[in-house]
């Protein structure tokens, strides 16, 4: 969350030697990070990102404490400045409402009523201060409570007292029923969902959504006179939740929602109401109302001294480290036998809780900067996760982009339309409850349809070949989905290529023995595979021609059964090998695989036979001829291949081409 | 001339025959011509006295059967064809591993040279590893519907939603489980995470790399040890890393990282003019931490006996942020586009 610092606002609280740029590099370094720095004319504006659980530093005055002590610490005499407000001077000429809280809804309500409020042009100098923190300009009476906002970090409402008054004159803290509508002060109208904490009046009207927007029948309009300026400390998580729900972020919203120290409320009503007297010469017409409920103060964090050196790396005095706590405004004590630190930080700090935090304190104040840098000396870990080999699949991307293969990223979750696509049903996936776009919906069972989109998008590259390692989601009753990872080939090559380099990378990854069965519907064959040594038969996946493309999904968890590192090595044969081609004319529908395995089969002296090519119905093959140990001769060969011949001719209703 | 003398003339010639980086013509006639080498050796066989002839000559013979066992592997003669080199050459097709593999190999290696374990662990988790047990309160705005997908299912009566991983720290209080809870722990566990939301800079679906060091002593100058180590490796030497104060709920102390801008050196400007690449010379990288005592406690490891650091950032800003690689919107390494595929 950022917060923008002019330099001349912050100087109203800080009291510092350092420039402009001092205060940039040392807030960053030690707190808050000034991000940037606007140049405004001659005057610098602070971009400050402040971290979410430091809801103490979102204002001009939080970043001053925090200045105040990191300056100091860096060598550049800082002070925060105190802040000069006077006591009020109650008078009871008008009526409070009558409030009625849930003390578990609000922390706090505080509020005071101010008579004749003068309509009066926002001043110059809190125009100008309000344009630099880019916040519209209005006037006086409704920009100090934007004005002390920014100031101090804690929201404040004002309220058309008289309209308030008119609905009955009371508020009462509540939870929203489901359908109950609002108007904000905007014009916008709402309907509530239920939960979200509202101001009702005695009727049951909703009159305002507090620390997030006044609504229309309560806020100041051009009419209003006398206003009753609020502040109120609802529970966070209600204030996300109504501020969530109904896409209402304001600024009260965003600081309210991340826990604002109630205690803060009264000096912002001081200054509220100083400056209410100063610029709209208002009267103030009630005594202050507060009702708080104050907090169980935070337990003190004992922390051994010891820690500090086991998370700095290096030895802080005693005094250094409550120094420095102490700047941050914690009360410190070192108990009797030196041995740890008590700390008590203030009420803006709740999220100094534990050692650690104190450590992170004192830390950062001391500045990181300033701690060596080295690699650890211990142990390293040499108990490696099993089922897994990041090196093979570097391996499997590496082949494949060589052989003209793209490597895609393409969405995990998926629209229904490439849901169902895998060939599942929609409600087969898992689906998201709360999608951000329709076309990221479920979790995809498939690679495949992504990777077919992934080449539709280039539509001018011909014959396109895209991979992708990635996890598919089986939903599992009860238990986390299987996540499978799954390697994706998709291509609009022709099969016997795809096939190719599938067999290819499996001869890469040293795969003993692969084979592809081709099922009944012949527009897929599943592949399978052989490990070494257990000799078990894995599944590797399928490969499958549809409408134009070639698609294959693999199975990493099989693929890593069957891979090896190396080869199993044979030593080159001492007699030649003799190769003969021989051209079939085959039917139409006459696959050639069982051909090739059917001369396999035919004689041990066979050692291999390579599919060349097919023309029309004419299929040329060689078959290799081995003996190991003796080189064969063409008596030895010619009885071989009569038999082949013959039964390729009877087995698969084919003829040879010329004489055996 | 003795038989030694021979032998040392003979030793010589095979020598300088192999030399000789002529071509076959050119050494066939000077060592094998008429008039050749050999030849010109051959004749002081009548020099030799009459007892060492025979052995000469045997000598001779086999120096010529060598001498004509060079010349035949000489280079051939050098022909006058014209070859036009100006032509480009004929580049084979290839495909391109995608930019966030590389980006992850490069990280993975880096890591791995300093002993860390490279780990994969679920996408989709339960609530229970991706928020509780890393300290987030059940309040926090990352659990809630507006920042987390949440998948459509039962909650486990002790894990909790099913949620979309979205950060790689799930896998923080997984990998001490994995461990028994017993240190030492160097993980880095990289993955796909899921956020909801969608702009310029940010993609519904990105990678993180996560790192993680339990073990006694380790301090916030081990952290910063390994991210210089990092920062050099990855971007180069000379690249400076720092941390500065953050906020979150598995670390604590927290972090913002650094790493100093390659394109200003680290000063925050070009020329006289502001570097528009970096803020002041610096680019924030992501989050780290010393890991918060909940969380060891969590993954079933004593506080009190051991410290650790984490870190976690986005794959596609930190790869980014290279020498000549801004990518000003990210949604590109997702769009499929061959034009930008094909740059990697």
């Amino acid at each position: 969350m950022n917060i923008l610092i002019p330099h001349n606002w912050l100087l109203e609280h800080l009291q510092t030697e350092a420039k402009p740029s001092d205060i940039q590099r040392e807030l960053s370094l030690s707190g808050p990070s000034v991000e940037r720095m606007i140049e405004d004319g001659s005057q610098i504006i602070y971009d400050i990102e402040v971290t979410t659980n430091r809801v103490d530093s979102m204002s001009v005055r939080g970043i001053a404490r925090e200045a105040a002590v990191i300056l100091n610490q860096a060598g550049f005499k800082s002070k925060l400045l105190p802040l000069s407000i006077n006591q009020l001077d109650t008078k009871e000429i008008l009526p409070l409402p009558k409030i009625t809280n849930q003390p578990e809804l609000s922390q706090r309500v505080t509020c005071v009523v101010l008579k004749d409020v003068q309509r009066t042009p926002t001043p110059n100098w809190m125009g100008e201060r309000l344009r630099q923190t880019e916040m519209n300009v209005h006037d006086a009476a409704i920009d100090i409570t934007n004005y002390v906002t920014h100031e101090l970090g804690h929201p404040c409402h004002a309220f058309d007292y008289d309209k308030l008054m008119a609905t009955g004159g009371e508020i009462r803290v509540e939870e929203a029923k489901k359908g109950e509508s609002f108007t904000t002060l905007d014009g916008e109208s709402f309907v509530t969902v239920g939960g979200e904490v509202v101001f009702k009046n005695g009727k049951g009207k909703i009159i305002d959504l507090p620390s997030i927007k006044g609504t229309q029948n309560t806020s100041i309009d051009n009419r209003t006179k006398n206003v009753l300026l609020l502040l109120e400390s609802i529970r966070a998580d209600k204030v996300r939740f109504a501020s969530m729900t109904h896409a209402i972020r304001t600024t009260a919203a965003q600081l309210m929602e991340k826990h604002v120290d109630p205690h803060l409320a009264e000096v912002v009503l001081k200054r509220g109401v100083e400056l209410y007297q100063d610029l709209c010469q208002a009267e103030l017409a009630s005594p202050i109302f507060d009702e708080f409920h104050h907090p169980e103060p935070p337990l003190p964090a004992i922390v051994p001294l010891a820690t500090f050196e086991t998370y700095l790396g290096i030895k802080l005095t005693s005094e250094k480290i409550t120094k420095i706590l102490t700047m941050l405004e914690c009360e410190v004590q070192i108990d009797q036998n030196q041995a740890n630190i008590v700390v008590q930080p203030p009420t803006f700090r709740p999220d100094l809780k534990i050692p650690a935090d104190i450590v992170e304190e004192v830390a950062r104040i001391y500045g990181y900067h300033n701690l060596p840098s080295q690699l650890m000396p211990t142990a390293i870990p040499t108990t490696y996760p099993t089922n897994t080999d990041f090196n093979l699949e570097e391996k499997v991307k590496t082949f494949l982009s060589l052989v003209n293969w793209q490597e895609v990223y393409t969405y995990s979750l998926v629209s229904q339309e490439l849901a169902t696509e895998s060939g599942l049903a929609a409600g087969r996936h898992l689906k998201l409850q709360n999608p951000l776009t329709e076309d990221r919906v479920y979790l995809r069972r498939s690679l495949f349809p992504s990777l077919k989109e992934a080449i539709s998008q280039n539509p001018l590259k011909s014959r396109y070949s895209v991979f992708e390692m990635a996890n598919t989601y089986i939903p599992q009753n009860n238990e986390l989905p299987k996540e499978e990872l799954k390697l994706g080939l998709a291509s609009t090559q022709s099969a016997q290529n795809v096939r190719g380099v599938i067999e290819s990378l499996l001869d890469h990854l040293f795969v003993d023995g692969y084979n592809f069965l081709v099922n009944k519907d012949k527009t897929s064959s599943q592949i399978y595979a052989i490990s070494r040594g257990e000799n078990n038969k894995y599944k590797l996946g399928t490969l499958v021609t549809k409408s134009g493309y070639c698609f294959a999904e693999l199975n990493w968890k099989n693929i890593l059964m069957v891979a090896n590192s190396h080869p199993k090595y044979q030593a080159p044969s001492s007699t030649p090998s003799t190769v003969e081609e021989l051209t079939f004319t085959i039917s139409i529908s006459q696959p050639v695989g069982p051909i090739l395995e059917t001369i396999k089969n035919v004689s041990p002296l066979i050692s291999k036979v390579l599919f060349n090519n097919q023309y029309k119905q004419n299929i040329s093959l060689s078959t290799i001829y081995h003996d190991p140990t003796k080189t064969l001769s063409a008596l030895d060969i010619k009885p071989i291949r009569q038999k082949l011949v013959k039964k390729v001719e009877l087995a698969h209703d084919a003829k040879l081409i010329g004489k055996v | 001339m003795t038989i030694t003398e021979l032998k040392t003339t003979i030793a010589q010639l095979k020598q300088s025959c192999l030399d000789d980086d002529s071509d076959i013509q050119t050494k066939k006639v000077s060592f094998l011509g008429k008039k050749g080498k050999f030849n010109l050796l051959a004749k002081n066989i009548t020099k030799l006295s009459p007892k060492d002839r025979k052995k000469g000559g045997q000598l001779l013979n086999q120096l010529k059967t060598e001498l004509e066992e060079l010349v035949e592997n000489s280079s051939l003669p050098k022909t006058t064809t014209w070859v036009d080199l100006s032509i480009p050459g004929k580049k084979p097709t290839v495909g391109h591993t995608h930019p966030i593999s590389q980006a992850i190999s490069q990280i993975s290696h880096i890591f791995e040279k300093i002993g860390f374990t490279r780990v994969r662990y679920p996408e989709v988790d339960w609530d229970w590893y991706v928020f509780e047990s890393l300290n987030m309160p059940k309040d926090h705005p990352a659990r809630d519907e507006w920042e987390t997908f949440f998948v459509d299912a039962p909650s486990h009566k002790d894990m909790g939603k099913l949620v979309l991983t979205t950060h790689t720290s799930n896998g923080q209080v997984r990998e001490m489980e994995r461990l028994k809870g017993k240190p030492p722990i160097r993980m880095i566990n990289i993955a796909r995470c899921y956020r909801r939301q969608q702009d310029a800079t940010h993609t519904q679906m990105f990678h993180q790399f996560e790192g993680l060091v339990v073990d006694k002593g380790i301090n916030i100058g081990h952290l910063k040890g390994t991210l210089d180590h990092f920062a050099k490796e990855f971007y180069g030497p000379g690249t400076k890393s720092r941390i500065r104060p953050f906020h979150f709920q598995f670390t604590e102390p927290s972090f913002e990282v650094d790493f100093s801008c390659h394109i200003c050196s680290g000063t925050g400007k070009l020329g006289k003019n502001k570097c528009r690449f970096c803020k002041s010379g610096w680019h924030e990288v992501g989050g780290a931490g010393m890991v918060h005592p909940n969380v060891l406690k969590a993954g079933g490891i004593d506080p009190n006996e051991y410290t650790g650091f984490a870190f976690g950032w986005g794959v596609e800003r930190t790869y980014s942020l290279k020498d000549d690689l801004n990518i000003d919107d990210i949604r590109l390494i997702y769009s499929n586009k061959a034009s930008f595929l094909e740059q990697f």
